[in-house]
């Protein structure tokens, strides 16, 4: 009969909870990594919120020109906009437009009914061919909130699972297993990365239609480039993890490969991995932000609500505005560049205080 | 094991991995519908690119469907009716010869840099890619400047808040879009400089001062004959070189000056990652036992940090450094698309965008694939010549 051994009430918890504690120590008397923790939080309770919200009962095509109406039904019309200069509003729901441009309307200060009344982050123009779609700020970031944090965490978690288990198999079982896999991986290394998924998307995305087959187009294109960094990691991990003295008692008290990898290697091998990705998951809306620059269509259509695509609409905008510029007429319209731009901003920074204090709290090394 | 050895064993398991990513390459192109290959490389056509083309042959077999000839005679002379390892050995033939196509002058790529005729892809490479180098040259010496002296300041004072306002202002420059930041610098540059005053004629303004890597030739002065039709230079093709070998001071100061916004926005988005790289290790070796001797024997805490730590600490960052100009030949696409620089990066994202050019697409990946991989193996070789502690192996 084995001992059952029962720790004494108000005695010492378990080694993991303990170290648990121990991490969020250290990680709490970082300031930059609790700033950065409040923001990521704030933003995945905005995704959730924006998932119950009424927009999200509108389907994208009809995303275009969300309207509200007096009394708080969601309509799909254009936003009714007048020029200030040239006379008084036609009608009591209509915007003043900056500069005489039909999609501009400021942001206003007045945040009495968020969702039915003056556009709180004013207005967003997109073009696509010859018709000019324009919508709320505010509706687009709420509503890309749940798209952005979607796409990244999909893309980070998948492609960490692939090298997590790979990575494992070939820093454990070594020889030709770990050859094979990691000259595979060494093959999808060498592939500047974002060249690969700009190919990929690029030459199949005239060829999938619809919303499911282009996001799956996208993010699958994203995690072929994104698995080899974490195969890399895991194994170099597992490399020093699988020469350790519990391994090694594990392995004489006759544990088998599977128990030793999943109780023993592969948690105590997952630190770089949460670093790693901590640190992807912000970079995700930059990346898909600078393909939307480029001009590649990765979404359905052009005023897909995500954060990277908003920002980088903007800037296209921004561009051909300087363009103008050059002859004269000078517009500025700093909204649009900047609630987009800092919603990417925010989360990006953000998530990298949050890494950089994991890595702290994490690293025994380097806690002194 | 010896020197050498590694070096070769190194060079021989280079050799799976470039095949490898042709590979790759090759199985994205087959992948694609025939018809788009055949639009690729011959144009849109009244004509559709099907197999059948409507007739007026109703009945017996084809029921008002003909063969289409033409489709059939252009997939011969592409070579895509042979069975697909013949393609594969012939694509690999090609590559391995760098007989990479030709520029397509249907695609998007060719009308943006105006390549009216078909030129070989190797060639449109040769041009570009020393403006690239030069950019990723500028940038990394502006990081330099700016990461090693901070990541050691960082590190000595560890925690304090100059480590803390290095740790913002880099993390700041990775969270900020690069698209957005470069177009906000470019729009400032042009209304400081004086917005939309004429410079040198009427339609020309401040905003090709920034634009751009040459000044608009024909509104403002004649182009000088070392640069080509295509803005490919002459002897050397690294522009600011040439410019100095044909004594046009002038010209040198403009293309480093264009290159200065951009790379300037670059530097602040990557300075981050080497940032780190100089702060930790040096934190590592301020932790070693040499550095307590130096200090117990009384040697200046300047001098140690400089010369015992600070010697010491730089065999990491000179791998780092490395790979990131590896990284950086694959061209800054955004950077150079927002400031009209002649780079690589440009190109590339110019041939991806329907309609597509495939001969460049694919002869980019594997020119930048080759760069990094045989950077990876310099690397490795520089630090272990370095550090002879490395274990090769």
């Amino acid at each position: 009969m084995t001992p059952v051994i029962v720790p004494p009430k108000g005695g010492r918890p378990r080694p993991g909870i303990a170290q648990l504690k121990r991490t969020l120590y250290f990680l709490s008397r970082n300031t930059l990594a609790i700033i950065g923790l409040a923001i990521v939080l704030f933003f995945v309770v905005v995704a959730l919120f924006s998932l119950f919200s009424p927009l999200s009962n509108q389907s994208l095509q009809q995303y275009c020109s969300v309207t509200y109406g007096t009394n708080g039904t969601v309509g799909c019309q254009p936003v009714c906009t007048y020029d200030a200069s040239s006379g008084p509003a036609p009608a009591a729901n209509c915007y003043p437009t900056y500069s005489g441009n039909v999609g501009f309307v400021g942001p206003t200060v007045d945040l009495t009914h968020l969702t039915g009344g003056p556009l709180p982050l004013g207005s967003m123009q997109v073009s696509s061919g010859t018709n000019q779609y324009y919508y709320s700020i505010y509706d687009g970031l709420l509503k890309g909130s749940a798209w952005s944090l979607g796409i990244a965490a999909t893309i980070v978690l998948s492609g960490a699972s692939i090298g997590l288990v790979l990575g494992a198999i070939a820093g454990y079982r070594g020889g030709y297993t770990d050859e094979v896999i990691m000259r595979f991986t060494d093959i999808f290394l060498s592939i500047p990365g974002i060249l690969l998924v700009l190919v990929i998307v690029a030459s199949f995305a005239g060829y999938v239609q619809g919303l499911e087959g282009r996001m799956l187009l996208l993010v699958g294109a994203f995690i072929i480039t994104w698995w080899p960094f974490y195969t890399r990691i895991v194994r170099g991990q597992v490399l020093v993890t699988r020469e350790q003295k519990y391994v090694e008692a594990s392995r004489a008290s006759g544990a088998g490969t599977g128990r030793i990898l999943t109780k023993h290697i592969i948690p105590n091998s997952l630190y770089p991995v949460f670093v790693q990705l901590s640190l992807d998951v912000g970079a995700i809306p930059l990346l898909l932000g600078g393909l939307i620059f480029l001009g590649f269509q990765i979404y359905p259509s052009p005023y897909f609500p995500e954060w990277g695509a908003m920002s980088a609409n903007s800037v296209a905008n921004l561009q051909s505005l300087i363009e103008s510029c050059q002859f004269g007429a000078c517009v500025f319209p700093w909204w649009q560049i900047l609630f987009p731009g800092l919603t990417v901003f925010l989360f990006a920074i953000s998530v990298n205080f949050l890494s950089d204090g994991l890595r702290d709290a994490l690293d025994p090394r380097l806690r002194r | 094991m010896r020197m050498w050895v590694y070096v070769v064993r190194r060079i021989l398991l280079l050799f799976p991995v470039i095949i490898g990513v042709m590979t790759i390459t090759f199985a994205i192109l087959s992948a694609l519908p025939i018809q788009t290959h055949l639009i690729a490389t011959f144009g849109a056509s009244k004509i559709p690119y099907t197999p059948m083309v409507p007739c007026s042959d109703v009945g017996q077999p084809g029921n008002g469907q003909c063969r289409n000839p033409t489709y059939f005679q252009l997939v011969h002379q592409l070579g895509l009716d042979q069975p697909i390892w013949v393609q594969w050995a012939e694509y690999m033939k090609n590559s391995l010869t760098l007989n990479w196509g030709t520029v397509n002058y249907h695609s998007n790529a060719a009308s943006a840099f105006s390549l009216t005729t078909s030129i070989p892809v190797t060639t449109v490479l040769g041009w570009y890619l020393p403006y690239t180098l030069e950019l990723a040259a500028l940038s990394l010496i502006i990081i330099l400047a700016v990461a090693l002296p901070l990541g050691n300041y960082s590190a000595v004072y560890r925690n304090r808040p100059i480590d803390q306002a290095a740790r913002v202002m880099s993390f700041s420059g990775f969270a900020l879009p690069g698209f957005l930041l470069a177009t906000l610098v470019l729009f400032a540059a042009v209304i400081l400089s004086g917005g939309a005053t004429p410079t040198c004629n009427s339609n020309s303004t401040h905003y090709f001062d920034w634009y751009g890597s040459w000044p608009p030739f024909p509104q403002c002065a004649n182009q000088p004959t070392w640069i080509g039709t295509y803005i490919q230079t002459s002897p050397t093709g690294f522009p600011t070189i040439d410019a100095i070998l044909h004594g046009d001071w002038f010209l040198a100061g403009e293309s480093v000056r264009r290159m200065l916004l951009p790379a300037l926005v670059i530097a602040y988005g990557s300075v981050a990652g080497i940032l780190r790289f100089v702060r930790n290790s040096m934190l590592e070796v301020l932790n070693l036992d040499f550095i307590r001797t130096a200090r117990a024997k009384g040697v200046p805490e300047t001098a140690v940090v400089s010369r015992h730590a600070g010697r010491n600490s730089l065999n990491v960052t000179v791998t780092v450094l490395g790979l990131t100009f590896a990284g950086f030949i694959g061209g800054f696409p955004i950077i150079e698309d927002v400031f009209y620089l002649h780079g690589v990066g440009l190109l590339l994202a110019k041939s991806i965008q329907p309609t597509q050019d495939f001969g460049l697409i694919f002869g980019t990946t594997l020119l930048f694939t080759i760069i990094v991989v045989v950077a990876n193996i310099l690397v490795d070789i520089l630090y272990a010549y370095l550090d002879p502690r490395v274990r090769l192996g």
